[in-house]
Parts: structure tokens; sequence; C-alpha cells
């Protein structure tokens, strides 16, 4: 690459997302975990002796923050061939969910990154393809970590402008790039 | 024979390999060798290039194929000579050569004839001019010289070295290569070549490092690995190379990267400690300071490790043996590494923690000393850490080098015994002191723990206090630690740690752990409490997995069932004491299916503990009672469970002990004589769980009738006619247990059986007349009440599958018969839905279980499904409107008998039906098509007639899948169809060009936008994969 990189040492971190969910248990799954469902199948007629225990079933799993950073997490830095999780760009702690709307903090690695709009963007493209049209995706930048912080909020909450970016088709390209990876979802690709 | 004449004819039509009869001539001494080259003679001497080729390579073929004895010495000497001097002569060479090298292998060959043959080659061969296979022959005949006249070739002295570097100087075939490598080490190890040194070193470090990367296809499968490795061999052959070699290594390094720096790496780590102490040692700082750029810089693991190597082999060149006082370089370094360990949060720390652990595995003399410069630096640091979030790290590399100490002194026969060494015996208490603090400190427990069973297992080091105290450090952690990920590492040691010590973890752990299983269970409210007792369970099942501690586990876990099963608690109450049971039992039934895989012997002397006893409380709960709650044990999940637990060990046992409890089990289910197959004594008057009349909580017994004899070996003796018993279960199935559960174990049990005992005598009339009586009794008597029907039908279809599976023409007929009753599909509507729809059973083969004991004969599902399909192709071809749809269902319902690949060779029919299935009503029919379709797009590149009806039909596949993707109207939908229709339709873009297509990708698009919204997580997943596959789509 000929252009100088904007952080050419980024701090490269381990995984720190738990590798058990801390979803909150609910209704049949508070009780019974997932083995004991292979006896359930043939008692749809009779329910004998089942109690209180199917009243979980049918019920719908809401998209949380945990499946928002899920899709996010394996998306590749533009700068260096690691993932967003890996330098801490996206973190769990920083989206939120409530309803139909999603707010995205994004952590830029330094203060004057100059990515920080086009991973913007490349966070703004994947919510936009893989999440349901009823949300409404906010994507920031947290507070105190990028001198122009202001300035780039607008930029990626700025439908018109972010209509006109993904008709670059060199930006599109770069896009396609960072996401190229964002199917891993936090798993090591299969061999 | 007429040598002559055969010899003129071969010649002459140009035939130059021997006839058969004259070689056997040849080897029967029948025929000379003489005659042959008399007859030869004038083809020989022709002066005539081609025709005295022609005779030579004709004398060479034979030469090859005739025995050893069969030449005598005077017969060698001549062949020799006369082949030797046809060396200089260009076309001659190659048959001469090869009739040398038979020759050369010869006893009659003599050290004269090789030093003289070498000689003339070496006079008159200019190799440069020859092809390679012709060098290689030469290689070949000088390889059989060395392996067998090596002594004369020493005696040649410098003349052979002299003349063997001018001729294979040059070579660049890779084939070559690794027969000259093999050579060079031969010569470089035993002759003396101290007045070539340079020449010899010119000849092997030319090639160093190799660059070589096979073609593709590559027919001699050399590997660069496979040059790297010989030439590695070479190098380090011997110690004259040092002066040249090794300021050539730190030339290179220089240069060298990637593949060629880890070359490098390994090549030093190999010739180090031939080349002796004095040698390196010269060197030996300008060696390090280039090495350890490597190891803190090198991001690649192999070309790290390759470092590591490197320095550890310096190491062992350098200190070779105890008397050598690790002064100079090795302070040094340990100083320099120390230095960098000042600041443990930096990645270089980690690298110079790795740095010493190298050290300490390399000898005797550094070892200890680097355990006693470091460790007191480690114990300092880690006692008075700069910043707190220091410690973890220095304990990091504390605990690393106490696991490098245990994998140098633990194996049993290690060159390096702890005895000898005692490095740590001055650092006993501060070792304890640390390690005991970690176990207690968060963030610090997983490196303790680690620290500990490297320390445990060094011989000699600790003795049984030692062991226990961290023992229950470490249990500690296991019982009480919140975060999961720490308490699965130390769980992880301490399991490593039981292999050792199992009679510290059995009088100090388990105690521990069972008593932090509640009597009963949780209210439902207490999630932690169950969270709690899970973590405890998992965690004893991984310590009981061991042969010494798996009886306590038993022990233990049937005596909290017991306790619980004594409980009759109700309403919620009962669900969480059900779940708590279940997930007892489970623990138990995980670890005896781990065991069992990892073919552990102590299993099945617990059949007649476990087995008994969880009857019993099956048997005691299905009993009749007056007032109290429902008992824990009708739960059918935990059922259900107990029959797995006895299926799986049952089927341990051998066919006697099987035929033993079988008897028992049979008196139980025939004639109610409970006692002899529960624990203890149990109260039963009832009578046979299977009688008219019997309770639901009785009938559901049948699960442990089911799962035995499912677990029957064929030869097994019964107690019963097989018949008899069959007629039973079918009377039964379709009369008596009604409830869904007790059909699943009924019919599988029908199944099992006639699979397994369909050649018993009298077996086969009796199976005839049974499903006739089935059929045309039940099943198409309109007058029987309709469940009866069903089950019957059932009954038969379960019976088709036993037999199908061995390929008895019995399933075929009946087969026939199922396919034949869908043309009633507007006359008999619920039974002929249920008929399509069955043929499912049969799909089912063995079952998705992979513990599965029915037989199944090679290619059944093959013979099934071409007997089937024609049928059912013709039945729908005669069918009109919706009586199609039964056709389709049945088809769908067959089609996960077969692999995707057998459907290609008639997917011209196939095919339509299969979109056509696409549009069924029924969500299980549905998946089953899809998923047969998925297979068969992902391997419809294989072969041109499926590619291009894949893509003739590709817009119907992709609107039929549609339907599927989302909630249609009049359309069952469950998660499984919809997730197997989005896998499905991701692999679309990859089988199906996008020209095909291109018209619906926004439709697409569109509909998988509405299925991210899917209330099933594990959809919307798929659907996220399968929406950014088609964003790609091009």
């Amino acid at each position: 690459m000929s252009r100088q990189l904007d952080n050419d040492n980024p701090t490269i971190f381990a995984p720190t997302a738990p590798a058990t969910s801390a979803r909150r248990k609910t209704g049949k799954a508070l009780l019974w975990d997932d083995r004991a469902d292979e006896f359930l199948d043939y008692d749809e007629e009779d329910r004998e002796g089942m109690g209180e225990a199917d009243v979980g079933r049918g019920e719908r799993e809401e998209i949380d923050a945990e499946e928002v950073f899920d899709l996010l997490r394996s998306i590749t830095d533009p700068e260096h061939p690691v993932s967003l999780e890996q330098l801490r760009v996206v973190n769990p702690d920083d989206i939120f969910v409530s309803g139909n709307r999603v707010l995205v903090y994004l952590t830029p690695t330094i203060p004057h990154c100059s990515m920080s709009t086009l991973i913007g963007l490349s966070l703004r493209v994947r919510l936009m393809r893989a999440l349901p049209p009823r949300f409404r995706v906010d994507i920031r930048i947290k507070e105190g970590t990028h001198q122009s912080e202001h300035a780039v909020n607008k930029q990626l909450n700025d439908k018109e402008r972010v209509q006109a970016a993904l008709e670059n088709q060199h930006l599109l390209q770069v896009v396609e790039g960072c996401l190229a990876t964002a199917g891993k979802r936090g798993r090591e690709p299969a061999a | 024979m007429d040598v002559p004449r055969i010899v003129k004819t071969q010649i002459t039509i140009g035939e130059l390999d021997p006839p058969a009869d004259l070689i056997s001539g040849v080897n029967d001494g029948k025929v000379q060798l003489l005659e042959v080259v008399k007859a030869l003679g004038e083809y020989l001497t022709s002066v005539e290039d081609g025709v005295r080729l022609k005779g030579l390579t004709f004398l060479s073929n034979l030469l090859k194929s005739t025995t050893p004895s069969k030449f005598n010495r005077p017969a060698t000497v001549t062949l020799t000579r006369f082949f030797t001097s046809g060396v200089d002569d260009f076309d001659s060479l190659p048959p001469s050569l090869s009739a040398l090298l038979v020759l050369s292998k010869l006893p009659t060959f003599d050290d004269d004839a090789a030093v003289e043959v070498y000689r003339a080659i070496c006079e008159n061969v200019n190799m440069k001019a020859y092809t390679q296979v012709v060098r290689n022959q030469v290689y070949q005949l000088f390889d059989s010289f060395l392996a067998s006249h090596r002594n004369a070739l020493k005696s040649m002295g410098a003349d052979f070295l002299n003349s063997y570097t001018k001729m294979v100087d040059g070579e660049k075939d890779p084939r070559n290569l690794m027969l000259l490598f093999a050579m060079d080490r031969v010569i470089l190890l035993e002759f003396d070549i101290s007045q070539l040194v340079e020449d010899f070193f010119d000849i092997t470090f030319c090639y160093f490092p190799i660059s070589f990367r096979p073609p593709p296809n590559d027919p001699y499968g050399i590997t660069a690995d496979d040059l790297k490795a010989s030439l590695r061999l070479c190098m380090s052959a011997t110690p004259l190379f040092a002066k040249m070699a090794l300021p050539l290594f730190l030339e290179k390094f220089a240069t060298a990267v990637g593949p060629a720096m880890k070359d490098l790496m390994l090549t030093m780590a190999a010739c180090f400690p031939t080349y002796g102490a004095a040698a390196v040692s010269e060197r030996g700082t300008e060696l390090w300071e280039a090495i350890k750029t490597e190891i803190l810089y090198q991001s690649d693991a192999g070309i790290e490790a390759a470092s590591l190597s490197a320095l550890e082999s310096l190491m062992r060149a350098m200190y070779p043996t105890p008397r050598d006082s690790p002064t100079g370089l090795a302070q040094d370094i340990i100083k320099e590494c120390l230095k960098l360990l000042e600041d443990p949060e930096k990645s270089q720390s980690l690298a110079a923690t790795k740095a010493l652990v190298a050290m300490f595995k390399s000898t005797a003399s550094v070892g200890p000393f680097v355990v006693s410069q470091t460790l007191p630096h480690l114990f300092r640091q880690f006692n008075h850490p700069t910043n707190p979030s220091h410690r973890a790290p220095i304990l990091w590399s504390l605990t690393s080098l106490l696991i490098a100490a245990s994998k140098v002194y633990a194996p049993p026969g290690s060159p390096r015994q702890y005895s000898h060494e005692r490095p740590f015996e001055q650092y006993r208490e501060a070792l304890m002191d640390t390690l005991r603090e970690g176990l207690r400190t968060n963030g610090l427990k997983e490196p303790a723990a680690r620290g500990c069973v490297a320390l445990s297992e060094i011989p000699g080091l600790w003795s049984r206090t030692e062991v226990e105290e961290v023992v229950r450090g470490m249990g500690d952690i296991v019982l009480n630690e919140r975060n999961a990920d720490v308490r699965k590492a130390v769980l992880k040691s301490l399991t490593t740690l039981a292999q050792n010590f199992p009679a510290s973890i059995e009088s100090t752990t388990l105690p521990l752990l069972f008593h932090a299983l509640p009597d009963s269970s949780p209210p439902m409210a207490d999630a932690s409490g169950r969270d709690k007792y899970r973590s405890v369970l998992s965690s004893v099942a991984e310590l009981c997995f061991l042969p010494a501690l798996f009886e306590i586990l038993v022990i233990r876990t049937l005596n909290k069932l017991d306790v619980i099963a004594s409980l009759s608690p109700e309403g919620e109450q009962r669900e969480c004491e059900v779940a708590y049971s279940f997930d007892i039992l489970n623990t138990l039934h995980g670890v005896i299916v781990k065991k069992l895989e990892a073919k552990h012997a102590d299993v099945v002397k617990h059949f007649d503990t476990v087995i008994p006893r969880l009857t019993g409380l099956a048997v005691e709960a299905s009993k009749g009672r007056v007032g109290g709650g429902v008992p824990v044990w009708r739960d059918k999940r935990l059922l259900g469970l107990l029959g797995k637990v006895v299926d799986r060990l049952v089927w341990e046992l051998p066919a006697e002990r099987q035929a033993k409890y079988l008897i028992s089990l049979h008196g139980a289910f025939d004639r109610g004589e409970m006692g002899g197959i529960v624990a203890g004594s149990v109260q039963w008057t009832a009578g046979s769980p299977l009688r008219t009349g019997a309770p639901p909580s009785e009938q559901n017994l049948i699960v442990l009738y089911s799962s035995a004899i499912q677990a029957l070996k064929p030869d097994t003796a019964l107690p019963f006619a097989p018949a008899d018993l069959l007629a039973k279960l079918i009377n039964w199935t379709i009369h008596l247990g009604t409830a869904a559960f007790q059909q699943h174990y009924a019919l599988e049990l029908i199944t099992a059986f006639v699979n397994k005992r369909y050649t018993f005598p009298g077996m086969e009339e009796a199976l005839t007349s049974m499903m006739e009586r089935v059929w045309v009794g039940d099943v198409q008597d309109l007058e029987k009440e309709e469940g009866v029907r069903r089950r019957a039908l059932a009954v038969f279809l379960h019976i088709t599958r036993g037999l199908a599976l061995v390929r008895h023409s019995l399933a075929y007929t009946s087969v026939e018969r199922v396919v034949d009753v869908l043309k009633l599909a507007s006359y008999d509507p619920v039974i002929v839905g249920e008929a399509a729809r069955g043929l499912g059973v049969i799909a089912k083969g063995k079952g998705e279980d992979k513990s599965s004991h029915l037989t199944a004969k090679l290619l059944w599902a093959q013979k099934m499904w071409n007997f089937a399909l024609p049928k059912l192709m013709e039945g729908d071809a005669d069918a009109k409107g919706r009586e199609r749809l039964v056709y389709l269902s049945a088809f769908a319902s067959l089609l996960p008998l077969v692999p995707a690949s057998l459907l290609a060779s008639d997917l011209s029919n196939i095919l339509p039906l299969m979109i056509r299935t696409l549009s069924l009503p029924s969500a299980a029919e549905r998946a089953h098509a899809i998923t047969s379709l998925e297979s068969l797009l992902e391997t419809s590149n294989a072969s041109l007639a499926v590619d291009s009806l894949v893509h003739r039909y590709a817009e119907t596949i992709v609107e039929g899948l549609l339907k599927s993707v989302g909630e249609v109207p009049e359309m069952g939908s469950s998660a499984v169809v919809r997730g197997n229709a989005l896998r499905c339709l991701a692999a679309v873009p990859d089988a199906i060009r996008h020209e095909a297509l291109s018209s619906l990708k926004p439709v697409v698009l569109r509909d998988l936008g509405r299925a991210l919204d899917d209330p099933v997580r594990s959809v919307r997943w798929e659907a996220v994969e399968c929406r950014a596959r088609w964003y790609k789509y091009k």
C-alpha cells in the first residue's frame, strides 16, 4: 500500500465475548436444556405429566444486542487483516437494541483515524443487508474517541450521503472487501 | 532352444525385451548366457550405431531379468569389461549403465571391478551432456558401489573424492538430488574429506536454502520438505563444515524470509551440535543476535518455533554436559530475557519467556541455571509488581517454565532426571506460596492451576500433602468460581492431575462436589441454584471419566436419584425435580457413552448396579397409588433417557449375559414378575404391564423392554418363540399401547426384532401371514375405527422397514401394496395420506442415531428406491388433479432414502417431481425435498447433463424455494423447513450462473429481507448468510 497507514501498529485483543451466551433464558429453557427435547417429539398429542414445561415452545426469539454484535464482529478492518472485534472497534457493550431501533457505537483505534467513516459505512451496509427493514439503525462514534466525532456521525447517519457513497463503485468495492469475512461471525472459518 | 534364431528375430523386429521363454531358459540353466552373447555377437560389434544399440539394449534387458546365481565369475568379469568399454560411446551409455548396475550388485563383482568401472565412467562420461534419466543411472551405479564396495572407494583416497565432486557438480534435478544427498551424507560421514572440505562444502551448501516448488501434479511426489530434510542431513554431517558454514548462515540472515528463514533456523538447529562447542562459541553472540530478532519480532508461529529450536540447539552445542558451566553467552541471554520480562505486558516478554523455556529444555547444564536465575526474579516481580495487572503475565511466565520442566523430567526414560538436577529444591516454599496465592486470586487461577499440574507431574518433587493442598485449592475453584471459562480451564487442569493422583481427587474434590448437590431441586425461580448444580454435574462428569473414579459417580448419582424419587413434590416443584433428575441421569449417561467410546472396560461391570436400580425407580413410580402427586419417575423424558442407558449397557453385555437378563425381563413383561429386574424387593401384584387394562403409567414401561430388545445381539438365545412375541407385540401396539410415547417404542421394537430375527425358523411364514392379517384385516377394513387402522398401518410399515434393510422380498411386496393403495386417495383419504407419508418410515433406514443396532445390507436403499420410484411415477402419471398430491407426498417422504448422486442419473424425470413437491402443504415433506435439492445443487457442477437441467429449471426452483422461506397461507411451515430452504437458496449462487436468474435477484433479496425477521434465531442466521451470498451474486 502506498499510503501511510493511519495506525500502523494497532493493539490486537483476544476475543472477549464469552464463549457461552449471556442471554437470559426464559420459559422452558429456564429448566430444560435442548437435550431433553429429543424425548418430546412424539409427545405432541398427549402431554400427561409434562406440566407447564411446554410454555416455552414457539416463543419468539427477539433480535438483541448480542445478535447484532454477532453480525458485526467479523468484519475486517480496512487497514489490517484483523476483525473489528479483535481491534475492539465494536464491543458488545456498546450496542443497544430497543424495539425497532438499533444504536451502535464504534470506537476508532486512534482519535485521528480517517478510516472511521469507512468502518461506519461498512457497519451500516452490513446491517442494511442483515437486519429486517423495520429497524432504524444509528451508528455513532463513541463519545470522546475521535477528533471529528460530530462530522463523522453526521455523515454516517445521513441517508442521502450514505446512498451517494454506495454509488461510488470503488468505495463499494472496499466495503465489500471488509464485509467478505463478516459471515464468519466470530468462528474460525471452516477448514 | 534355438538361441541364435530367437535373438535374430527379436533384433530384426526391434522387440528389445527378451521373450519369456529365453529368460526362463537362462534362469533354469538350459541356456548359457555365453550362448546368448555369442548369438548377439555380430550386433554387439556392429559398426552401425543403431544395430549395436539394439544388441546392447537386448543384452542389458536380459541381464536385468536373470537371477544373480546364473552369473559365474568369468561371465561377470567378461560382461563387466564389455559394458565398461561401452561407456565412452554416447549412445551405448544408457544400456551399458543399466547392465553395469545389474552386474555391480552381484556377489561375483569384486572391489577391483568397482574401482575400474568407476574410473572409466569418471574419465569418459561428460555428465552435462546427458539427460536426467541417464545421470540418474550413473548416480545409481555410484550408490551401488558405495553400498557394496565402500572400502575399495575409500582406498582410492583423494582420487575418488576429487572425481566424485566433479561428477556431481551442477546437478539440479530434484529426483537426482535426493539420491545425491543420500550419497553425500555417507561420504561425509565415512570418508576422510579433510583435504577437500572446500569442494564438499561447495557441492553441498550451493543448494542452500532450497527454494524448490514442485510442479502441479508432480508424479514423483518429491516435496521441498523432502529435499530440505536430506540436505540438512548432509550439512550437519561433519564438523569440518563449521568454519565455512557459520559465516554463511549469518550472511543468509540478511536475506532469508518466510520459508527460507524457517529452513535456515531448522538447519542451524540440526548443525550446531555436530559443529561442536568450540566452533559455535566463536560466533555464538552473533548467532544469538540473529536468532533473537526472529524470536522477538516474528509473527509466523512456525518460524518462531524453528527459531526457538535453533536457540535450544545453540545452547546444546555450547554447553553439552553438566560439566560445561553455563558462563558467557548463556548468562548474557538470560540477562537480556530478564530485562524484557521487566515489562510483562509487552508481547516481547512473552517471547523472552519462550526463549528461557527453550534454554531450559536444552541441557542439564543450562536448564537448572535458567531456573536459578529466573525464578528469584519472577518471585520478586510477582510479590512486588509495579502494576497489579502485571501479576497474571508474570505467573504465566513462571508456569511456562514449570510446564517445560514437567515435559523434560516427567516422561519415563527421559535422559534428564529431576533427581539429578533438582533445580526447584531451594524454591519449594516460594513456589508453593506463589501458586497458593494464584489459586486464590482472580485472574491468576488458570496459570496457577496449570503450574500446579506441571509441578505435580515432576517425579520426586511433591509429596502427597503438597498435591492435596493444591487439589483442595483447585476443587474450590471448580465449585465456586463464577467465570465459566476459568472454571473450565481449572477443571481441565484438575482432570489432568487426576490421572496421576486419583486418590487425592477421590478423598478431597469429589466429596466436596457431591456434597454441593442438593437433595432436592432448587425452586423454579432459583436459576442460579440450577446453574450451580449443572456446573457441579459437568465437573464430576469430567473427573469421573477416569476408571478409578467412575464407581463413585455411579454410587453417588444413584443415591441422589433415590433421594429425589422419595419426595412427593407437586405442581411446579415436581417439574423442577424431574428436570433435576434428568440432569443427574443425563450426566451418568454422558459419562457412560464417553467411556464406551473410549473403550473403557470397567463400564459393563456396573450393569448389575445401574440397571436394576434405575429400573426399580421407574417400576415403583408406575404403580398405581392413592393420593399424593404424580411420581417424578413417571415423566416420559426420564423414561426415554433411561431407555438410552439400558440400550447402551445391554449392548455391551456378552450374548450369554444378555440371554440371562432377557429371561428376567421377559418374566416381568410377560407374567408381571417385576422382582427379577429391579434391585431389592418390590410389591407388584398387578401382572404384566402389557396386559389389557393396564394403566398408561405401567404401559409406558414398554420403553425398558423395547430398549433392551433393540440392543440384543442377533445370536442371543431367546426364552420364547420369536413369532409368538411378535404376534403379541403387534396386537398390543394396534389395540393397547396407543399413546404416542408407547407407539414410538413399540414400533422401534418391532422393527429391530424383525430386522434381526427374520431368519429364525418359522419366522418367514409367520411374518407373511401376520402382515397379510394386519393389512387386510386392519388397515384396509373401512369398518374399523380410524385409530386402529392408523396404528396397523404404522406396524405394517415398521415391519417393512426392518425387512427392507436386509433386502427381504417381503419388503418389496409390502411397498407395492402401499403404493397400490395410493390410488384410492379420494375414496379413503385419511389412510391413503397416512400411507404416502408413511413411506418415510422406510426412508428412516437405520435411523439417525449412530448407535442404532439395526442390520443393513449393502445397497438396500438403492434397491428399494429403484423398486418404488417407477411405481410412484407411473401412479403419478395416471392420477388426475388432487389425487396426484399423494404420489408427490410419497415421493417426498421417500427422498431421504438416497443420496443426491443417485438422483442425478434419472434427473430429467425426478427434478420436475422435486419442484412440484416444493408446493406440498406439509412442511416436513417439503423439508425432505429441499434437503435433497440442496445436495443436488452442491454436486450439480459434476456433470453436464445435471448442470443443464438445473439451469433450465432454475427460476422455478428458486420460486419454489421462496415459498418455503416465509409463511405462505395454507402451507404449513416450521423452523426446519425455513432453515433448509434458506440453506438451499444459499447454495444457488454457486450452482447456477447469474444470467439464468438475474431477473429474480431483486425478488429474492426482497423476500429474504422478510426472512431476516424470522422468529427463530437460527433461521435468521441462515437468512443473513443466504442474503449476503445473493448480494454477491453477479
